[in-house]
């Protein structure tokens, strides 16, 4: 009976690390889509986060310089994005499309002589305990630093949003570009700085992929997670909270539905593989179908092009 | 407190547009001022660079003789200038008080002491923690108001304040008006509407075209005299003629007509008859919401009655829909311009084509006849003075009046025998009602029919032959004009009973 228990930890905990990049993304994205930009270059943003952390890891042979270069080109590459849509008034939908196929061409060049070299072992905190506590040890400790971040990160995200100043602000832009700059709030401003945030948090997502999660680099290894972490900020209705929900579900069905295809059960491969998006957006759909908090939740200007009268 | 707010010599230029020409005001707290003019007369350029949303690109304001540099809307408000914008500047989501704290320094308790002060003060009854867009306009206003006074505002302009308030919101913000003013605060008043002026105003500035036409003082005015100096010609008098040639030749129908809709925010018909003979003008009263909607639908064809026949010329035309009926040479001019009339995005000549008769071919086997649609609606937008001949701008940009012209033009190029309308005046400013309600006369005198639903008794009066009133659905017996007066017709609308 004990080992179950642990074994059912052990299991927990990699769910719950299965889900960090989907939550760093997700939570990035869903401030950028509270000042009302609609950023899809999501995936070509983990992506590039990816393999620049790998291969500022392999050159510098130093994980941390790798993870805040990671978060650098995450961000850069949102600059472009945040250039063309804020400053040249391009559409949001067209360029974010363009900024995934773009991450993910750009990735694919750069990682080109990185296939193949082995990755480094990441810091884990507080091995000891992980052996030491039955069941909660595997599930809370053992882990690194990004996962401890990521799982504080969208408690942190719903404080900014509900109680500070700054995160009124960004909602208020969210809702009324122009109404915020009749107040005399600085629009771009508002909205560069969240589109920058939400770049790094990508870039940070994918470097989680390719440093800790399975580290190495292979090519196109995001696989989809970004489109997951875009439907994951929707579908829960633009709450960090439930991000957070949408993200654990997701990683535990598709851990869950591997385990199940390893005992052979007799379940189509293909009906399995798609459970995890099925279960996902049921349970998302089912626990945001307050009508009234999604009107208030959901940014009113998401997608619209914004221009100051002169 | 004495507060001086002097405008001097600001021009503001729009490619193709002289906004504000050589603008030169003085103004003076202790009392209210007007600033009247039609739409795009530059009322609103003006009161935006007051605010420092737009710069001007010539021209100072000064506030209490020190010279203002207001580029930015923070510097307005620094400079205790507040301003209640036509469309509200607030966020729909989120809560009042939210609204309220998110331009303002104090903490969040001392704020909420400040702002409950302020409305047990002006008694604004307001709960500061629900979201804004459960509030009524009027409610979301005085979010606006407080949101000014929270500063202390020496100056506050009022954009059109009540365009979008009912009459007993509108009475309340006249005396909160007032009562700002005997404290102190220089209030400005831009409207397009008369009578606001000289029940509110103690003196009026008219702007025509981007420039200042008058300043008087509103004991010396009365509403002709505004109406001229806004317009800048004397309206002509709209008279009718009673039409003599009643000759009894019917043109349209309507008998035992039913309508019982499934949409509980809808209005039920109830056996609804009426008949109209050629060059007639059928009037329909009534307080808005109580069946007028549905009723144009059914008559336009949008929807179709449950029973009941519909005649046009002896023909049963109850179950076509709106396009068949208008080759049967009905025309409908329906009460929403903007999402039911006309397609705001797309151009002038392209919401002309959205009305194709088989007869115009404005199609050759389904491709656009560009040249066609353009030179048709060059003529309509000509014949129906409509203040612009390029057919290839986009309908959004035209004023509510010019759009309104458009519509009514695009309906009656085609001379139809009847035309079916429904508020065609509702927020025009007064040349255009005047233009359109000259349009209505002209038709009828071409022995063309009309109905005209609206909620205007004005202008029902002054241009009905016959008039009935819609009550909870159902019609009153029809009177003809002479025996209506405004009285009756209220009492009628109210539900009351008049034999």
């Amino acid at each position: 009976m004990n080992i179950d228990i642990n074994f059912l930890g052990i299991l927990i905990g990699a769910i719950m690390a299965s889900s960090v990049p989907l939550i760093l993304a997700a939570s990035g994205e869903l401030i950028t889509e509270r000042s009302g930009v609609l950023n899809l270059g999501v995936e070509g943003m983990m992506i590039i986060g990816a393999i620049s952390g790998f291969a500022l890891m392999v050159i510098t042979d130093n994980l941390f310089l790798a993870i805040i270069g990671s978060m650098l080109s995450g961000l850069l590459l949102s600059f472009i994005f945040g250039f063309l849509t804020q400053s040249l008034l391009t559409n949001h939908v067209a360029t974010g499309l363009a900024l995934t196929i773009f991450g993910i061409g750009l990735s694919a060049m750069i990682g080109k002589d990185f296939v193949g070299i082995p990755g480094k072992q990441f810091p884990l905190l507080f091995v000891n305990l992980k052996e030491a506590i039955p069941f909660f040890g595997p599930i809370f400790f053992g882990h690194s630093i990004v996962f401890y971040f990521a799982f504080l990160l969208p408690f942190g995200t719903n404080y900014f949003l509900k109680k500070t100043k700054i995160g009124l602000i960004v909602r208020a832009v969210g809702d009324s570009p122009l109404s915020a700059a009749n107040q005399g709030i600085n629009v771009l401003l508002v909205r560069y700085c969240c589109i920058l945030y939400g770049g790094a948090m990508c870039g940070l997502g994918g470097a989680y992929l390719s440093l800790i999660y399975t580290p190495q680099w292979i090519e196109n290894m995001t696989a989809g997670r970004g489109w997951i972490a875009l439907a994951l900020v929707v579908f829960a209705t633009w709450s960090p909270l439930k991000v957070l929900v949408g993200a654990i579900i997701f990683g535990g069905i598709t851990i869950l539905q591997l385990h199940m295809q390893a005992m052979g059960i007799r379940i189509p491969v293909q009906f399995l593989s798609a459970l995890p998006y099925i279960m996902t957006i049921v349970v998302l759909v089912i626990i945001s179908r307050d009508s009234r908090k999604i009107k208030l939740n959901t940014p009113t200007s998401l997608g619209q092009i914004f221009y100051k009268e002169k | 407190m004495n507060t001086k707010l002097k405008v001097s010599k600001v021009s503001k230029i729009y490619p193709g547009c002289i906004a504000n020409d050589n603008v030169s005001l003085n103004f003076q707290s202790g009392k209210i001022y007007a600033l009247l003019g039609e739409n795009g007369a530059g009322k609103s350029t003006l009161v935006k660079i007051l605010s420092g949303v737009i710069n001007p690109d010539k021209g100072q304001i000064f506030l209490n003789d020190k010279l203002l540099k207001l580029t930015s809307p923070k510097d307005a408000k620094n400079n205790n200038i507040g301003m209640v914008f036509q469309h509200f500047n607030l966020f729909e989501t989120l809560s009042v008080f939210e609204n309220l704290s998110i331009d303002n320094e104090k903490n969040n308790h001392q704020l909420r002491i400040l702002i409950n002060n302020i409305l047990k003060k002006y008694n604004f009854k307001i709960d500061l923690d629900v979201p804004i867009l459960n509030l009524s306009a009027g409610q979301k206003q005085k979010v606006e108001i407080v949101r000014c006074l929270i500063r202390n505002p020496k100056v506050l302009i009022m954009d059109e304040p009540t365009s979008v308030l009912t009459e007993q919101e509108t009475e309340d913000l006249f005396l909160s008006l007032k009562k700002f003013s005997k404290e102190g605060i220089l209030i400005i008043y831009i409207t397009h509407k008369l009578k606001e002026v000289l029940s509110l105003c103690d003196e009026v500035a008219v702007m025509r075209k981007g420039k200042v036409v008058s300043i008087s003082r509103t004991v010396d005015e009365e509403l002709s005299s505004l109406a001229n100096k806004m317009i800048g010609e004397n309206l002509n008098k709209i008279k009718k003629i009673a039409s003599n040639n009643l000759s009894g030749e019917e043109i349209l129908k309507v008998s035992r007509l039913n309508f019982n809709s499934e949409d509980p925010y809808e209005v039920n018909l109830v056996d609804i008859n009426f008949t109209l003979n050629k060059g007639e003008c059928l009037g329909i009263a009534g307080i808005s919401g109580n069946g007028q909607n549905e009723l144009f639908q059914i008559l336009s064809g949008e929807t179709l009655s449950n029973n009941g026949s519909i005649k046009f010329r002896s023909k049963e035309i109850s179950k076509l829909n709106p396009k068949e009926r208008r080759e049967y040479l009905m025309a409908f001019s329906p009460e929403d311009r903007i999402s039911q009339a006309a397609v705001p995005s797309l151009k002038i000549y392209e919401n002309v084509a959205l009305n194709n008769f088989k007869t115009s071919n404005f199609f050759e086997k389904g491709l656009f006849n560009e040249r066609k649609i353009k030179d048709h609606s060059k003529k309509i937008l000509s014949n129906f003075s409509v203040n612009t001949d390029n057919v290839n701008l986009k309908s959004q940009f035209l004023s509510g009046g010019n759009l309104q012209k458009l519509i009514l033009g695009r309906e009656l190029i085609t001379s139809p025998e009847l035309l079916i309308c429904f508020n065609p005046t509702w927020g025009l400013d007064v040349g255009a009602i005047n233009y359109i309600h000259q349009t209505l006369v002209k038709i009828n005198e071409q022995g063309k029919s009309i109905i005209l639903i609206s909620t205007n008794n004005d202008e029902l009066l002054q241009l009905s032959d016959r008039i009935s009133v819609i009550n909870k659905g159902k019609l009153s017996k029809i009177m003809s004009a002479e025996e209506v007066n405004p009285e009756k017709l209220g009492l009628l609308m109210g539900g009351g009973l008049v034999d």
